[in-house]
């Protein structure tokens, strides 16, 4: 059931280190590379329909060509600030294969114009982010990075602070700028993110860690794995109540019970399974039922009223209590929030206390309204999704599993 | 270009800021973060409008505007909106209007009535933060009533670039702060109070003194330099206390302060409320006075055009020798409002005509047997020995003269000013009556 592109050295051991690297095939494709025009390089993506690993989803090739239309420098950030909980797909790439990232850095340079490169990489990743640098090291050393290389790239590495919201990329821009990470406002019509005000690609460890493949086997070895609309892999990661937690790269459209029983060992202790929350912590519960029939992909997710997300797995058996598991949730989201807009700042912080009622069981008829209306005031009206995101998880809550919340109610 | 907003078409150019139109039309729109001279943010999501044809509701400073475009600020959904984000900013404000300073002139307080009137639904503690923090440069901060606008923040971030405010915590823990073993300190510090668009951050100079409902405002100018900031003049006039200016506050001007004052222009309003004592010669002595055949006059260049001409023209009268000399403090100026020229009018005075040179005033000085000093700053405290001096003045003189006429300050004598750029302004009074008279009374009565 596994498909392993992404994945495919991650049992080799010392993979990290360039000779063994270099012995399972990485840095193969530059050759490949080197023969295209940039613009070839961009069509090729286009044509694989290579979308954004890190939640969102939307297609690469699209923002890579916007950020290669400007003129002069331009900068590639890779987003490595994985903090979705129920998320770590990116740590196994840049622990275990980090040389796949850096040739991944490679082509995107040479695709959209960039000769620098930033890794942001989550602050509590010290370790990993360790490893990445040493790999970095090497890759200089070989002359695949630095002046001396065929295309010259600069690659850093910058640790963040630990902060959730930075792994959004306006913000994890503000923040690599040495400001507040704070999102910016939106543009009205597609255009690149801007560092220092210069053109910028932001993308996930695992988009970027995609391009190799793509580079050296065409488009359409790519395109024929996953669905139509979903094309490829993904390192969906599992957790929660399963047998065998961990990451597993399967193609898109894969059956998700069916991943959990075969790859996740299914659900642990043989108990029954009560729910699964399907790509990190911000998208909407699913309940058993909805659960058999979902499909691990973009669109099929989203016709269930959720979303693929990071495609990070929360499974949930029979005995979990669903309050106990949204006051987690609404914490993470409390202590989170950036604070800059208002519906955020005072919506996180009102439905967690709120939600503290509830476990107390001395909740009020009056307080699940409170839930609902400030879930409702938190939806649409913010800079970045943050919000809309606990809304979504606080609404998915309710729908599925009232019941639990009205038991509550004294 | 037209756009409609409420179904009314308004006037504006491609490409301005929608809140920015509003506000120019008078089309109430509630906000906090956006400010003219500040520039928009977008974090207190209080501008909400829908726009047809667009998805979800839209925030004012954001949006420009473009043919077409049709907003709506009434419609019941929006209403919805505002007033779900204004519960959000209220949430955890510890609703002490009775002792806060900024009711009256608060925005939570106008907002709520205009969009709020609903019961709490908080059922859980509020959020504690700190209160009365002392900023520095007489700033006192609530954190609890603010609502992180970051106003003040960007004004020292942006504006003035001293940067000693910032935002501490995150989420609802979130707070404007000056960082440890720091205070705000900038010669346009007191601006962040007049920015706060509620009680986070009032004066300590202002706070308490005065309920901003007593408070009627006259349009002037501000007499500090000769930059010519634009103020209002707050005072009260009530039934039982003494009549008496507050404050001054910034009243709008693109070209010259903006919304802005210097601190020292700002609390430069004590002066006004001084009680001049007259105390004055009978006439014929006066006149006999005036008959002494060398007499000089020096008169200030803060002075109205009508004053300086007025003056002018009772000197010309009398066979005075008329000066006017700038009052210039090369440590006083800055890159911004503030000018070395302390004197309001000086550009008025060399219009005029009036001699500005100072080895001949000295020289006349000399020769002189009376001198008539119009307010000039510099012969109030100048001892002249063996020299009749008479003062006209609107503040007191504290050296030994022959006699002193209380005139009336710029707060109770209107008039013209022109700024150290060229650009002529007028300023009012108060309604005020008089308690002494003006120069242009005094100088058409005496001798």
């Amino acid at each position: 059931m596994q498909t392993k592109i992404v994945s495919k050295n991650f049992e080799i051991p010392h993979a990290n280190t360039m000779e063994v690297a270099l012995q399972n095939g990485r840095y193969s494709s530059l050759g490949k590379l080197f023969s295209h025009t940039p613009q070839e390089v961009i069509d090729i993506i286009k044509a694989s329909n290579l979308r954004g690993k890190g939640g969102g989803g939307a297609p690469a090739g699209a923002k890579w060509q916007l950020a290669s239309d400007y003129e002069g420098k331009k900068y590639l950030v890779v987003n490595a600030d994985e903090s979705e909980p129920g998320t770590f797909k990116d740590r196994q790439i840049i622990s275990k294969d980090p040389h796949l990232l850096i040739e991944g850095i490679i082509s995107t340079c040479y695709a959209i114009g960039s000769n620098t490169s930033y890794v942001y990489v989550r602050g509590e990743y010290e370790e990993f982010s360790d490893i990445l640098q040493a790999s970095i090291d090497e890759a200089y050393a070989k002359n695949f990075l630095g002046q001396s290389a065929k295309y010259p790239v600069e690659i850093t590495v910058h640790r963040g602070a630990g902060a959730y919201i930075c792994g959004e990329k306006s913000a994890l821009l503000e923040s690599l700028e040495g400001n507040r990470g704070h999102p910016r406002l939106k543009p009205s019509s597609p255009e690149p993110e801007f560092y220092f005000g210069e053109p910028t690609l932001v993308n996930n460890v695992e988009t970027i860690a995609s391009v190799p493949f793509i580079i050296e086997n065409g488009a359409e070895a790519y395109t024929a794995y996953g669905t139509d609309c979903s094309s490829g892999t993904l390192l969906f990661a599992i957790s929660g109540h399963v047998e065998k937690p961990g990451v597993y790269e399967a193609e898109f459209g894969v059956s998700m019970w069916e991943y959990i029983e075969k790859l996740g060992g299914g659900v642990k202790g043989g108990k029954k399974l009560k729910a699964v929350i399907p790509g990190g912590a911000s998208t909407p519960i699913l309940p058993a039922h909805l659960v058999m029939e979902a499909k691990l992909d973009y669109e099929n997710l989203k016709s269930l009223g959720s979303a693929l997300g990071t495609g990070g797995m929360i499974v949930l058996d029979e005995d979990a209590s669903m309050v106990k598991v949204l006051k987690n949730l609404l914490r993470f989201y409390h202590h989170e929030s950036c604070g800059q807009c208002t519906p955020c700042r005072e919506g996180t912080s009102w439905v967690d206390k709120t939600l503290d009622k509830f476990i107390a069981k001395t909740a009020t008829k009056k307080d699940l309204e409170v839930l609902k209306l400030v879930s409702k005031s938190m939806n649409g009206q913010t800079i970045c999704v943050f919000a809309p995101a606990a809304s979504g998880v606080i609404d998915g809550f309710l729908k599925h599993f009232e019941a639990e919340f009205l038991e509550c109610i004294k | 270009m037209k756009i409609i907003v409420d179904n009314v078409p308004i006037e504006c150019k491609e490409g301005e800021r929608l809140i920015d139109v509003m506000l120019n039309n008078g089309v109430e729109i509630p906000h906090f973060c956006y400010q003219q001279d500040l520039g928009m943010d977008g974090n207190c999501r209080m501008c909400m409008v829908e726009i047809k044809g667009a998805k979800r509701p839209q925030i004012a400073c954001n949006t420009f505007v473009c043919e077409g475009l049709e907003a709506s600020t009434k419609s019941k959904s929006i209403n919805a909106v505002n007033r779900s984000i204004l519960e959000l900013e209220l949430l955890n404000h510890p609703v002490d209007c009775p002792i806060c300073d900024q009711a009256g002139e608060c925005k939570l307080q106008d907002y709520y009535m205009s969009y709020g009137l609903y019961d709490s639904h908080l059922t859980t503690p509020k959020t504690k933060k700190g209160k009365h923090i002392e900023l520095g440069s007489g700033v006192v901060l609530d954190q609890e009533r603010c609502v992180l606008c970051t106003r003040c923040v960007r004004f020292t971030s942006n504006i003035t670039k001293t940067g000693e405010l910032g935002i501490i915590g995150r989420g609802d823990s979130s707070r404007v702060a000056v960082a440890c073993g720091h205070e705000l300190n900038n010669p346009y510090a007191l601006n962040v109070v007049e920015l706060c668009p509620v009680g986070a951050l009032t004066s300590k100079d202002f706070r308490f003194k005065q309920r901003v409902w007593f408070l009627d405002s006259a349009k002037s100018i501000c007499h500090g330099c000769s930059r010519g900031c634009n103020i209002f003049i707050d005072y009260n006039e009530t039934k039982y206390t003494k009549e008496s200016i507050y404050r001054f506050r910034s009243r709008r001007n693109k070209q010259i302060n903006k919304s802005f004052l210097c601190d020292f222009g700002r609390l430069s309003y004590k002066e006004l409320n001084e009680k001049v004592i007259s105390t004055p010669l009978p006439m014929e002595i006066l006149k006999d006075l005036f008959k002494s055949e060398k007499k000089v006059a020096m008169v200030s260049p803060s002075m109205s055009l009508q004053q300086l001409q007025s003056v002018q023209i009772f000197c010309k009268n009398h066979e005075i020798e008329l000066f006017s000399l700038p009052y210039i403090d090369e440590s006083f100026g800055d890159d911004w409002l503030k000018t070395n020229d302390k004197s309001t009018n000086f550009a008025g005075v060399k219009e005029l005509n009036i001699s500005v040179n100072q080895d001949d005033f000295e020289n006349s000085l000399e020769n002189a047997n009376l001198i008539i000093n119009f307010d000039h700053t510099l012969l109030k405290e100048r001892e002249i020995k063996d020299k009749k001096v008479i003062h006209f003045t609107t503040t007191n003189i504290k050296i030994p003269s022959e006699a002193v006429f209380a005139i009336a300050n710029f707060a109770h004598e209107s008039g013209t000013l022109i700024n150290c750029d060229g650009i002529r302004q007028e300023f009012y009074t108060t309604k005020y009556k008089n308690e002494v008279p003006t120069l242009r009374e005094l100088l058409k009565r005496r001798p």
